[in-house]
């Protein structure tokens, strides 16, 4: 009992570097969710191109990223970069990763379910006499949007999860903060059990916030 | 005359669907497609507002060949109302935002002005009570009406049916019919594609039959259904009728 009494005194006196390190987590997880959503949007846009060589780049792109580990991307931008002249700061590091990382799994949750959406819809807004950015825009991107949501809201509870490798680069989150109470203090067990109790409460809290974003995007009416 | 088509050709790679149909339609006619599946009426009318790229031909639609370089695709459309056989109704939209989307996006209406427009294209289908369903909470036959109200919203020149009736049962058949004949009376340009000998001969002031991408003959209701002297077409309404 003792020993966790003087654990919170040290996860006390050490509160506003965590609480900084928390910020900068959800800075980060926040900047990713929206630019991986974007990008997200605009390679699957691509990969619906009827030029065939954009839908080859595309589906490569896609491809590179899901196949290669988010943290060698880090490395080869962070350690690697500065051998050409080029120097990022660990945010822009993080954000431009994960941004390209993660697109590429959200174009292919939308283009998964472009699958489900009725060909017949398409081709009426065309006969309607809308662009094709117009009916990208007003009748693929929504329905796309509804039926990919469950893939959407499962990887933007990985952007959070994930945002714990960015202490490699040197990028001071939540997670680095951690490490440096843990160093200082060697209660490991304790520290590493209140980290992952954390990231079970955030992580429960943008469930929650997911499911009632489905509930709210997909009426019962339209499901079907 | 509203629509001329000559010598309308549409060739996929090697396989050639139709070979040089003419086909004319005026103002407030009402003509129906007719021929065995896969003869090409379908892509007909799809070829009519370039929904498919026709081979070669010529569509004078009031007065000007839409396949001229230069045409405006999209102002083409717009004047020509297309109701498809599935009802391709945007099932993310309720049943009066599947008919307002079209005036505000294409047409500029504020939302006040596109919701008014839609009720009363709505109300005409009798389907203002349902305005704020769902296409999965509509009955095929009321799906169709939407259909039907959205392509009219845009005050088309012409309207294009695509085998209306045959995702249908009997009974939400006759609902489509009994609204196709009530826009015939309100003097609406229609051309309507099917091999239902039940809505030919309901609605059609002229019939065109069509085979393996050829027009085989064309003429009112009677003499099409009668004792025609092509052996195809003979064939073709009794095996319906047997199917029927």
């Amino acid at each position: 009992m003792t020993g966790w009494l003087s654990f919170f005194q040290d996860v006390f006196e050490y509160w506003p570097q965590i609480l900084g390190g928390l910020g900068n987590t959800l800075l980060l997880f926040a900047i990713v969710t929206v630019t991986g959503l974007i990008g997200g949007i605009l390679v699957f846009y691509q990969a619906l191109s009827p030029n065939r060589h954009v839908r080859r780049i595309t589906e490569g792109y896609i491809s590179f990223f899901i196949g290669t580990p988010l943290i060698v991307l880090l490395f080869l931008m962070y350690y690697g970069l500065p051998q050409t002249g080029i120097h990022l700061s660990p945010l822009a590091v993080a954000v431009i990763g994960f941004t390209m990382n993660v697109a590429a799994y959200n174009a292919r949750y939308l283009m998964s379910a472009y699958n489900g959406i009725d060909a017949s819809e398409l081709e009426a807004a065309r006969a309607q006499g809308f662009s094709t950015l117009q009916v990208f825009r007003l009748v693929t991107l929504p329905q796309t949007l509804r039926l990919a949501m469950p893939g959407l809201t499962n990887q933007v509870i990985l952007n959070l999860k994930d945002s714990s490798i960015v202490f490699l680069i040197q990028y001071t989150e939540f997670f680095a903060q951690m490490q440096e109470l843990a160093a200082r203090n060697f209660q490991y067990f304790k520290v590493y059990l209140l980290t992952g109790l954390v990231y079970l409460l955030l992580v429960s809290l943008v469930v929650l916030a997911a499911r009632w974003l489905e509930r709210r995007v997909l009426p019962a009416a339209c499901r079907t | 005359m509203l629509l001329q088509v000559r010598q309308l050709t549409k060739s996929f790679d090697d396989k050639t669907i139709l070979r040089g149909v003419d086909l004319d339609l005026a103002e407030g006619q009402l003509k129906v497609i007719m021929g065995p599946s896969g003869c090409g009426k379908s892509t007909l009318l799809r070829c009519l507002n370039r929904l498919i790229e026709p081979s070669s031909g010529q569509v004078i639609f009031r007065g000007k060949d839409v396949l001229q370089p230069g045409t405006d695709v999209r102002a083409l459309r717009q004047q020509i109302g297309f109701v498809f056989q599935q009802f391709a109704l945007y099932r993310h939209l309720s049943a009066l935002h599947n008919v307002t989307l079209a005036l505000r996006k294409l047409r500029g209406m504020s939302v006040r002005e596109a919701h008014a427009k839609a009720m009363h294209e709505l109300g005409r289908m009798n389907m203002a009570e349902h305005a704020d369903q769902y296409p999965a909470q509509l009955s095929g036959g009321q799906k169709q009406r939407v259909a039907i109200a959205r392509a009219l919203a845009m005050d088309p020149a012409v309207l294009f049916f695509d085998e209306p009736t045959s995702a249908l049962d009997p009974l939400m058949s006759r609902e489509v019919v009994s609204v196709i004949k009530q826009l015939q009376l309100d003097n609406v340009t229609m051309l309507c594609v099917t091999h239902d000998p039940f809505l030919a001969k309901s609605i059609a002031d002229r019939v065109m039959f069509l085979d393996e991408g050829v027009v085989r003959a064309e003429g009112t209701v009677a003499e099409i259904f009668g004792a025609h002297a092509d052996p195809r077409i003979r064939d073709f309404f009794a095996h319906e009728h047997s199917a029927a």
